[in-house]
This record gives structure tokens, sequence and C-alpha cells, in this order.
């Protein structure tokens, strides 16, 4: 459907509003982040727009747009602040043009010093119910299952002790293609997309605690099996993804050479490690939770669209393909 | 369609072209990709890109085993290598229905083939007669169609505007097209006007001026 520009920005400013006055009446700061940067995001599934920044000098200096302002709150968190928030625009290249994604969009992020991710599920259900009112909408309880509970009952399988070979195991038993080049982290998203993430109910739901190797940037929990992270999903859509925070610049460095070694594998560029976040990370406190929410699905589940398009005022496939 | 991604359309195709080399990635696959999985022909119904928050991307597809007929859901590893079969994308005219085949006319030497319903899938409702689309071939077999990304069609029903509409944000109606095809239109849309439709989503597009 092709909506209204009035009614569209409409529903965007009262999100908006609902947002920053829940937060505001949460003792967080708004704080604004570059969106222009020179470490960007470093996971190897991203694609950050690369461009050049130029002084008057004619001096050239490798840059990129940001895809998440992750790594400048931390360092703002590091500098003392406990509770912060920011709305901004982040990008990611290579991405399918519509549908439930757009090359540029609006993230939130989040973040308390001293909770952790059990704390933010509880701030996340209420901010969402929040702005659910603000559109006459209501859901029962979210529920928070475990991504072991998932595996347990939909795919008989206990992550705290199954590792490559179960994993592979279970594949082969359940009909689900492999290929040689699997890793453990492989074989489990298989057995997520196949089994897991179908089978979700519909109303919102948070899945924690994620296998290790799927940790991201999440503190590992006391089995040293499973990371401290959580997604919420609404409609079997990906509404969030958010942590109890690493704060152990050794193990970080070590994940982001990982990443680095990664990306170098697959042929993407390799941009350069944030040697100040490394540095500012151990002034966090432990444990501390951050959460990324993409605000243009949170539109969405509000006026329920599955179409990003409709709460966008120029959607990217407009831009460039025309229509 | 659950596909998504730039070139799902027919556009850019010469009329009998053979798109792909025998190996190939997941990142390729489109709608009407055919792909040899251990000696069995699959072809791509809808595919959907997805990545976890951390490690490698995935492609989930919808297949059809083009032997048993059966739709399965398959996912592919983006590294993964693959093996596509050459296929053909041929320009040709709709004809008609007889309500269970499709038959479809190669403009140039007047060869007619037919699609059954379920090969053709839910872009049966698009169909006029003369529309031209794109019909995938393997070897001799056609094996499903590809729409243009707009189609124009004529308006044949719809109801005036009701008051009250705009004030409530509901500013569509339901009109109702030369093919039998029900579209959700902007309230200034008369019956006889002829509008264009993205064969994608189903979405109203624009009135085209006469």
């Amino acid at each position: 459907m092709a909506r209204l520009a009035a009614t569209i920005a409409n529903e965007r400013q009262r999100i908006m509003q609902t947002i920053r006055a829940f937060l505001c009446e949460r003792g967080y700061t708004e704080v604004e982040t570059p969106i222009l940067l020179k470490c960007p995001g470093m996971e190897p599934n991203l694609v950050p727009f690369e461009t050049t920044v130029i002084n008057e000098k004619k001096e050239r200096f490798a840059g990129a747009l940001a895809t998440s302002p992750e790594y400048s709150m931390k360092k703002l968190l590091g500098q003392g602040m406990e509770k912060i928030f920011s709305i901004t625009k982040v990008f990611r290249n290579e991405e399918e043009f519509g549908n439930t994604h757009n090359h540029e969009f609006t993230m939130m992020e989040w973040y308390t010093q001293g909770a952790d991710h059990h704390a933010m599920m509880d701030e996340t259900e209420g901010l969402i119910r929040e702005v659910g009112k603000a559109f006459g909408k209501e859901w029962p309880a979210f529920q928070r299952l475990s991504v072991r509970q998932l595996f347990i009952q939909f795919v008989q399988l206990d992550l705290l002790s199954a590792g490559a070979t179960e994993l592979a195991v279970r594949c082969h038993e359940l009909g689900v293609h492999t290929d040689p080049t699997d890793t453990e982290s492989d074989l489990y998203y298989r057995l997520f997309l196949q089994f897991v993430e179908p089978n979700l109910p519909r109303d919102p739901v948070f899945v924690y605690d994620y296998p290790r190797y799927q940790a991201s940037l999440s503190r590992l929990d006391a089995t040293g099996r499973f990371g401290e992270r959580v997604e919420l999903y609404m409609d079997h859509l990906e509404l969030s993804n958010g942590f109890t925070e690493l704060t152990d610049a050794l193990e970080q460095r070590r994940r982001f050479l990982e990443e680095a070694e990664e990306r170098r594998r697959i042929g993407k560029t390799v941009f350069p490690i944030d040697e100040e976040f490394l540095r500012l990370l151990p002034s966090v406190a432990t444990p501390t939770f951050g959460n990324a929410m993409g605000l243009d699905r949170l539109h969405m589940m509000m006026i329920g669209t599955k179409d990003i398009e409709d709460v966008l005022l120029f959607p990217g496939r407009k831009l460039f393909l025309g229509g | 369609m659950l596909s998504g991604g730039a070139g799902s359309g027919s556009a850019g195709h010469s009329p009998f072209s053979i798109l792909h080399p025998p190996m190939s990635s997941p990142n390729d696959i489109k709608k009407g990709t055919v792909i040899n999985l251990s000696g069995d022909l699959n072809v791509v119904i809808s595919f959907q890109r997805v990545s976890p928050g951390k490690g490698s991307s995935f492609v989930r597809t919808r297949i059809k085993n083009l032997r048993s007929g059966k739709v399965v859901e398959h996912v592919f590893k983006s590294a993964e290598s693959v093996a596509f079969e050459d296929v053909m994308y041929k320009k040709m005219q709709y004809l008609f229905t007889d309500g269970s085949l499709y038959t479809f006319m190669d403009t140039q030497n007047y060869e007619q083939i037919s699609l059954t319903k379920e090969d053709v899938g839910d872009d049966v409702n698009y169909l006029k007669e003369g529309l031209e689309v794109t019909v995938v071939i393997h070897g001799e077999t056609p094996l499903t169609i590809e729409l243009p990304k707009k189609i124009t069609y004529a308006v044949v029903e719809t109801e005036p505007a009701v008051k009250g509409d705009t004030a409530s944000g509901n500013v569509r109606k339901e009109a109702k097209m030369d093919n039998g095809l029900t579209v959700r239109v902007p309230i200034f849309i008369n019956q006889g006007d002829h509008i264009i439709v993205n064969t994608e989503d189903g979405e109203y597009v624009e009135r085209v001026n006469e």
C-alpha cells in the first residue's frame, strides 16, 4: 500500500516522542555519535559503505559510514557516562532493497552500566509496551526462551554438551543439507533457521543466551558455553539485538583479530581496530547491558505491515530503482 | 513474494540466452534458477538472504524438485558452491488458459508451450492476454515464468470514494482490472483508467496518461 507521507511522518513522530520520554524519565542522556568513521563495524557479515575523507591539504583518509553506533557509545561509557541512548542513521551495503531491509535505517541503541541482559529484557518490554499504547496495541507478557531450551524442544539436542559432531549428526538425521566447509556455527544456524525460527511465537518473544560462537560482543555465561546475547522477535521479525556487554579488552581484541582474519579470507575490506575503544573498554562496569533496536521495524510492528517501505518517506528502492 | 534483491525481474535477459555457469555461488540464486542437487534438478520458487548476528550468511530458498514436484525449504551457505543447470530465458506471449494449463507462444516461430497452474504459481493472477513474459526452459522442458516488474491494466470496476475515507487516512479503495485482478488504488482512480501495477507486491504504482 502506498501510504500518505503525512501519516508516516506522524506515526514516526509519535514513536520518537514516546521513546525519548520513556528513556529520559529513566535517567538516560541522549548522545550524538559519528556517522562518518575511521573504524566501522568488523562483523564479517557486514559491508560498510566506504568513502574517503579529504582535508584542506588534499590529504586522503580512508573512512566508512557507521553500521552501528556501538563502539562510539562504549567509548562514552568508558568515560563515565552511566545511562545513554542514541537514535541515529546507520548504513549497511549489499542488503536487499525493500521487504524488511533498507541500506540506510534508523537505529536506537541504549546502555546501562551495572545491569545485565535480564534487566535489559524488562526495560525493552516496558519501552515497547509504552510505544504500543500510543498505537492502541497490547500483547501478552513477552516470553523469554533460551536458545538451549529452544534447541531441546525443536531439535532434541542439548547445546550445553553438543559440539560440531553432534550438530552434524542431527542435521543428517533431520535431512538438513550441510556443506563440507560448515563450521560448528554454520551447522547450528542451519538447524536454527529450519526448526527454531519458524516455530517461534508470533507474539513478542526474547530469545536469549546464544552459543558462544554466536556470542558477538556479549559476555560468556558461567558455563562458558553461551554468550549473554538477546534478540527480540515480533511476528517472526528480528527487532533488537543486545548483550550483557563483553568488557574484557583482551578477549575483545582476540575476537576483533578473528573477525579481521575472517574478513580477509572472504575478500572483504579489513578495517583498522579501534584502539581507543579497546583502551576505554576496561573502564566500563561489569555487568553493562546494551541493546540495539531497528526503529523502522518497530514502526512496522505498530502499524502491522510486512513491508518496510510502508514506514519510510524515502525508501531506497524508489531512490535507486525508481517507481 | 518472498524473494528480494535486484534482478529478480525479467529485465536484462536477452530473448534467448544462457546465463549461468555450471558452478556458482548461492548469492547468485534467483527465482527460476535451476540447481542440481545430487543429480536431481530443482527450480527456485523463492529466496531470501539471511544473516545471523555472527558467522556466515545464508540463502534460504523454497525449491521444487522437477522429478517429484515436491516443494521443500533448502538453506545454502553463501560460501558453498552449487551446481546451476543451464537454463534458457525465452520471451513469449501469454495466449490463454483452460483453467489448468497456461499456454504461451513464441512470437517469432509461433511455437506454443503450456505450463500447469502449479508451475506458474501465484503469477497466474497477473496474466492477461498478449502479455509478454519470460519462460524459463531447461532442455526441452518449460519450468516456470518470470513476469515483467510492472504491468499496465485497465480498471473495469471500482466504487466511487466514500466520504470520510480521507479523514481516517484510508485513501484507498478496491478496483478490478481487465484480467480479474483486484488492486487497492487511490480514490481518484475511475473506471476506464489505465494503471500500472507492481507485480512483486501487487501494489498500485501510478495512473497512465492516455
